[in-house]
Order: C-alpha cells, then structure tokens, then sequence
C-alpha cells in the first residue's frame, strides 16, 4: 500500500536494471504474487529466489535434462517444472522439508517443450510434446484422465491413413482456463473447449509460418503470438461458443474456422530480429518483446493503450536475451541473459528530499506565496484546543483493510500509465480498467459451467492458506 | 500441535460485522487473572504469539521467558545475550522470535529448537527496536546508532541501512502488507519508508516536537498511533499529515512505553504509564474508559492477544511482575 505515499507521476514502464542476480539460469519467471522467481538451470534443477532479499530460498532437484518450462498455480503454492527428460514434476512449497520432494510425477514418452497449471485448478495440466503432441493432463480423483488435443479435421476420404495434423509448437490456456489456444507449425491457432477437449475454432494465420509462443492480456481478450517470420501480432479474440455440459469428443461440433487478422503486427523494421519471448504488463497497457539479437541484450517496449506505438528499448548490455518475464502486479520485468543473470528492470522513482522534512511540499516551479488573511493572528489556545478536540470527533476506521488508498480508480494490478507500484491486498475484488471493452457481458452463465467444472476437487492452493517456511541458511552467513 | 489462528492478522471474523458505533458503546472490563514472577531486572518488552498460545518477554536480565498465553505458566527461559534486551518479536508463524540488544546484535531464536539460530551483527550501538514484516522474511531494526536496518533474516545479512534520524531510534515497524516502515525517534520525528526501495515518503512532526517514545500501524496501516513523552498518544492519518486523534490522561515523560490497539471487543487504545497503571481510552470518543491498578513501579512494557480479550503488562524493577488482565 506503498503506492499512495509515492509519486503516481513518475511510474511507467520499467526503464532501468535495478538488480542482476546471478543465478545460471536458461529462463527465470516470478509467481503471480510478485514475491518470488523461479529459475530453471541449466544442470535440470531449479531454483526459488525470494525477491524481497533477493536470495535462492529453495533449491528444487529433479530432472536430469533441462528444464523446459516452469509454471506457478495461481496463489503460488504449487511450482511446475517440464523437462527434456519427459517428465512434468510438481512441487509443492508449503511442505516444510528442506531440500523439498517432489509432489508429484507425471511421465511422457517423449521429450516436454512446456507444460502449464489450469489457472483455476494446479491439477489439471497442459503438456506439449517435443513431437507435436498435447495432452491435458486431469490428475484429480472423479476426472483421472489424459487427453490429446486433437484437431478436428474433416475427412474427404481420399486419405487412407487418415487425417494429417500438423504437429503443436505452443499450447497455453486463456486466462480464465476456459479454453486452451494451441499454435501449431503451419501457422494456425487452434481453441480447445478445456471441459470438453473439442475444438471450437480453427484460425489461419497467414504468413505467420511456424507458431513459437503466445501471451495473454490479463483479462483474456487480448492475445500476442510469436511466429517464425519475426513479428509479434496482437489479436482481438472472438467470443467462442461453449460446447453443452453433455457435448461428446466424438460428435461432430461445428467450430469456428477463419482467418484472424492482428490489429497491431510488432516487429523490428531495421535489424529484422526474431523474438525470444513477449509478455504484457499486468494491466494490459504495455507489451515488451525480448529481442534475439545475438549481440545485446535489448527490450522493446510498445504502447499498447496508445494504439501500439513503440514506447521505448531498453538495453540491458552485451549478454544475449534470451527470455523475458513482467512483474505480475507491478512496473517491473525480468529478464534472463544466455549467462544465465537474471537482470530485474524497474521504473526507479526519483529521490524526494522534501519528505525528510515535516510539512513539506516539494514544487516544480517556484510558486508566488500568498499569505492568507489571518495567516499571523494571535487565536485563543483554548479556541484553538476546543476546535481541534471537536476535529477529532471523527470516527476513524482503524481495520478496514482495503488494496491501497487509490484503489477504487485502480484496482490491484496496474503496472504504471496511471499509478503504478500498485500491491495487491486481499483479494483484489476490484476489477481493472477494461481495455478492451466489455468482456464477460453475457459471457457469465457459460463461463459459470467451465468454472465450476475447474473448481470440482480444490487443490488446497488457497490465497494466504500456505505459508513458505523460512529456512535458516547458516552456511550462507559464513560468507559475510 | 498448533491451536486454530483467526482468519486475519489482527481481527477476528465475528468483529466484522459490528458497526463503528456500536463498538464504541462497550465498556472494558479487565480483570487481573495471572501475577507471572521470575525476571531479576525490568521487564522491557513483552508480546503474545501469533496464535496467542504463548507469551515471550525480555527485559534488563538478559533473557528471554516464555509463558503460556492464557495460564501464565513458565515454559522456558532463553539465555544467549551478553547485555539487556530492549525489544522482542515474533515471526508471524510463531516459530521464531527475534530479540534486540545492548550487546548491539539481534538474536533470532528457534521456538521449536527453544535456543539460538542466528546473530545479526551489524548495529554499531544498542540495539532498541525490532520488528518482522509480514512474511517474516525480513527483519527491521533501529538503535542508539540512529539507524534503521533491514535484514534477511534466513541469510542473516543486512539489507539497508538507512541513515533515518539524528537521535537513538526508539520503534520501528511494518505495515500488514510489507510495503511500508514506520521509525520514529528521541529527534521527535516520525518517518514513513518505502520499505523496498528504502526512501523515506514522509515526515510527521508534531509542533512542539517532543520525543517520540513508539509507533506503530494500525491494523489496516491507514493511521499511525505514535507515544510521545509528553504524556500524549497520538493517531495520524500519515496521507493527509493529520492528528486526527489525541489520548491523554496517562504519565509518561521518561520512558519508552508503546501504545497499542485493543480489536478484539471494542475499539480500545491501551498503555502503561509511569503512575503504575495501565490506561484504556476508547479508539473514538478519546475517553479513559478503565483504569487497571496493581502494579508497583512504571509499567514499561504491554501486550494485547491477537484475539482474546487479554492484555498482557509487565512492569519495572520494583515490581518485577508481569501480569494477565480478562475481559471475558
């Protein structure tokens, strides 16, 4: 709640590295309360960095391969990791043992590229193969199951070994964990019903080529994909239709089928770079792309609230990007190099002296003083004792909590064209500013189903339900 | 092993519902209940456990107790510090206690281990205040070193140090989302940080700038309650640099005695004072609605229990005792 004392002027996208930490990691992404970082390495393990004393905390040993990605369940407690060695561990960070077990294993018989938690539930979990496959993965008691994610072809018959599907290249759920939104090497993004696994929709994208990464806006409506001809595209999404509670995988749906056409394409004009990764800043307001130049290490960064202009780059020095993270409430970005530093970028605000004073306003400009009326008049003490007393009258409202002084303009989760550093507290009822316009109008009933159908069977990743142990590192304290 | 915690931090659910108003009409009535005798020197700092099950004090003698928090009986006693401890805290998982000393370090101890885990060295002076954030990850401190300090407590090294004021530091704290620290100091001066970037956001000064003895957050950290040594407790609204509340009536012009915020029946403010007695002012009406009585010397150090109506007060050396006052 620090952010109504501080200067709401100054914030706006990251602009500087506040911090690098040298952790050897081959990617780095923070958990969606902002207080910790994850670190893949490159000998298979992971690490926790503790953010707020930036520290490792845990130490998380599993694979023998490289990890591939690394996802956090919603209130952070449980920790994904995938790797080449065709496993998708789970960890659990409530359990107090030191160095931690894992909690779960779920083998493949090939390679991970990347697997994701149901952002409503860490039990049901979206797996996509080196060789072009995803699974949805339902790891609870009444759902038990393992399902490819097929796409639905129709068959003309002429194909004696049936329908060819090009192989996945990324596979993510939407924010709600409504749909699953598949890209596959042909350059086609495919929506997946998650309840249902039927395809309900089937977009070409033309001249995108080979799909390689997508990223949602917080609210869902928005999507940025990365493809293989180097342009990031931005697109509006349709709203799709919800197969019936009763729908079957195996009856035909009739799914949406049609072109998609970005409203903003992003890509670098001059030097023609590829792009690592993409993320959108919490509120949905700025998008930055980590850009593959082999030869620095820059950001670039995009306006989208005004109407996608290029805000700025940042260059982060001579150690190669090779991925990008944004803080997931506040102004800040993680990005990894190919050394394997984790260079943590915030939006520095300026120092402000007048603070150290009582009574103190710092001002821009010289501002002509006027001197009121009664400015020097000599009042009676007891005038002056009984007005204050009555002053205090008030009621005060001592354990009200709520997210911040600002927060009924701002909600929760503002990265920074209004207001910035916002810290979520309590449950951040308040929605965000809708960039996008209306989003669930008409959407609740059906939405509902989905959401229900997530939430059968908790995992007991409650939001403040779980606290992380504080392991004392007396090894550490050695050093210093 | 642990009893159930309340769903918040500082309030049980049933208070949720009672209006402002209402909670303002309830009278206190504190009854003493337990007389706890064993500290050889005065008894500087005493707080309850997270869960409310077990009660710490420390003071001139060097040591830590632990009392049960209801019976009041001695569970154990923590010796380790070479000088007087001035302030003891919990981890708000009640597994750890940090204590601040004149030998000028901190000491965390195990609640499990019951014994020593770590030192933090780094004050150049008495160490007079300590305090966790909410995480319990980091650690704030301030002294007769005019400093303020953040540390990582699981690596045991210092974070900040943050040159705050221009005489000993006498209370520092966070606020219940960890965002913000509160100091405040003999230079009179109470002073907001930012407590990630370590700037400080404000000053809160009084006109007749008298020394400030303790501050701390309300349990929503939109008002500050602040003690001075002139007698005088004082809530401010710190966003608009306001007093909007003044409690009098006590005693205090020598020593360091906090204030705290009684939530778990009414709305209550409550102090030690140097008449030996213990104060209860209702948070609204500013009005001493009890006055508790018994102890024999100054009454340096008091606790409220995170949920129960108990307050915990301990008091000086010709007194010695700490004592357990019911509303229930």
């Amino acid at each position: 709640m620090n952010e109504s004392l501080i200067n709401p002027f100054t914030l706006s996208h990251p602009t500087a590295v506040q911090t690098s930490l040298y952790a050897g990691a081959t990617f780095a992404r923070f958990d969606p309360a902002g207080r910790f970082i994850a670190a893949a390495r490159v000998n298979g393990s992971a690490e926790i960095w503790d953010l707020e004393t930036r520290a490792p905390i845990r130490w998380l040993d599993g694979h023998v391969k490289t990890i591939t990605s690394i996802d956090w369940s919603r209130n952070s407690r449980y920790l994904l990791t995938s790797s080449k060695d065709w496993n998708v561990l789970i960890w659990d960070l409530a359990a107090v043992c030191d160095p931690p077990q894992r909690y779960a294993t779920v083998r493949f018989d090939a390679p991970v590229v990347s697997a994701s938690f149901h952002p409503k539930n860490s039990q049901i979990i979206l797996v996509l193969l080196a060789t072009g496959e995803a699974y949805v993965c339902d790891t609870r008691k009444q759902h038990r199951s393992r399902v490819e994610l097929l796409e639905t072809i129709i068959d003309d018959g002429e194909d004696e070994e049936g329908p060819i599907r090009s192989p996945i290249t990324t596979a993510r759920f939407d924010p709600a964990g409504k749909n699953i939104f598949v890209g596959t090497a042909t350059g086609c993004i495919l929506v997946f019903n998650t309840r249902t696994k039927i395809m309900i929709a089937r977009h070409k994208i033309s001249g995108a080529g080979t799909m390689k990464g997508m990223d949602f806006a917080k609210a869902g409506r928005r999507l940025v994909t990365n493809s293989s001809d180097r342009t990031l595209r931005q697109f509006l999404l349709p709203k799709y239709p919800t197969p019936p509670a009763d729908a079957d995988a195996s009856a035909p749906f009739v799914f949406l089928d049609g072109e998609l056409e970005p409203t903003h394409r992003f890509s670098d004009p001059i030097n023609r770079t590829a792009w690592h990764a993409m993320c959108y800043s919490p509120d949905g307001e700025w998008l930055a792309g980590g850009a593959a130049d082999p030869a620095g290490h820059k950001i670039y960064i995009w306006d989208i609230s005004n109407d996608g202009q290029f805000a700025s780059a940042l260059d982060g020095g001579r150690e190669p990007l090779v991925y990008l993270h944004w803080h997931p409430t506040r102004s800040a970005l993680a990005s990894t190099t190919n050394q394997g530093s984790i260079l943590i970028w915030h939006c520095p605000s300026p120092e402000r002296w007048g603070a150290f004073a009582g009574g103190f306003e710092e001002v821009d400009e010289n501002v002509e003083y006027a001197e009121r009326e009664d400015e020097f008049d000599i009042e009676d003490e007891a005038v002056l004792f009984a007005r204050k007393m009555r002053a205090e009258e008030e009621a005060v409202d001592i354990d009200t909590i709520v997210a911040g002084t600002l927060a009924p303009e701002g909600g929760g989760a503002r990265s920074g064209n209004r207001g910035g550093a916002a810290t979520p507290v309590g449950d951040g009822s308040v929605p965000p500013v809708d960039l996008d316009g209306k989003f669930s109008t008409g959407g609740e009933e059906t939405t509902d189903l989905e959401t229900a159908w997530a939430e059968e069977e908790p995992d007991g990743d409650v939001r403040g339900g779980w606290r992380m142990k504080i392991i004392m590192d007396n090894e550490a304290a050695e050093f210093y | 092993m642990e009893p159930p915690r309340p769903a918040g931090p500082h309030k049980p659910a049933q208070d949720n519902e009672k209006p402002l108003a209402s909670a303002s009409t309830s009278t206190p009535n504190y009854e003493l209940r337990a007389i706890l005798s064993g500290h050889k020197a005065s008894i500087a700092s005493i707080t309850f456990s997270p869960d409310g099950a077990m009660l710490a004090s420390a003071g001139s003698d060097k040591v830590i107790k632990l009392w049960d928090g209801i019976t009041g009986e001695i569970l154990d006693t923590l010796e380790g510090h070479t000088e007087g401890i001035s302030d003891i805290a919990w981890a708000s998982d009640g597994e750890y206690i940090a204590s601040a000393s004149d030998d000028k370090t901190i000491k965390i101890w195990s609640m499990e281990e019951r014994s020593e885990v770590k030192t933090l060295i780094g004050h150049t002076n008495f160490v007079f205040c300590v305090n966790y954030n909410p995480n319990s990850n980091l650690l704030v401190s301030g002294g007769f070193d005019e400093t303020v300090r953040i540390w990582d407590i699981a690596r045991g090294k210092p974070l900040k140090v943050l040159p705050a004021h221009s005489d000993p530091v006498t209370a520092v704290s966070f606020n219940h989302d960890g965002t913000l620290v509160v100091s405040c100091a003999m230079d009179g001066l109470i002073r907001i940080w930012d407590a990630e970037s370590g700037q400080c956001l404000k000053t809160l000064v009084d006109d007749d700038n008298p020394i400030c003895s303790h501050v701390k957050f309300s349990p929503n950290s939109r008002f500050v309650l602040a003690s001075t040594q002139d007698s005088t407790i004082r809530l401010w609204n710190y966003q608009t640099s306001k007093c909007v509340k003044t409690y009098t009536g006590h005693s205090n012009r020598t020593y360091c005695i906090p204030a705290c915020f009684v939530t778990s029946k009414g709305k209550y403010i409550v102090s030690g004072s140097e008449d030996n007695k213990i104060y209860i002012w209702d948070l609204q009406t500013r009005q001493v609605l009890q006055v508790l009585d018994g102890h024999r010397d100054a009454v340096l150090a008091i606790a409220t229990h995170p949920f129960r109506n108990i307050i915990a007060s301990a008091s000086m050396e010709k007194d010695l005792t700490i004592r357990l006052w019911f509303d229930e």
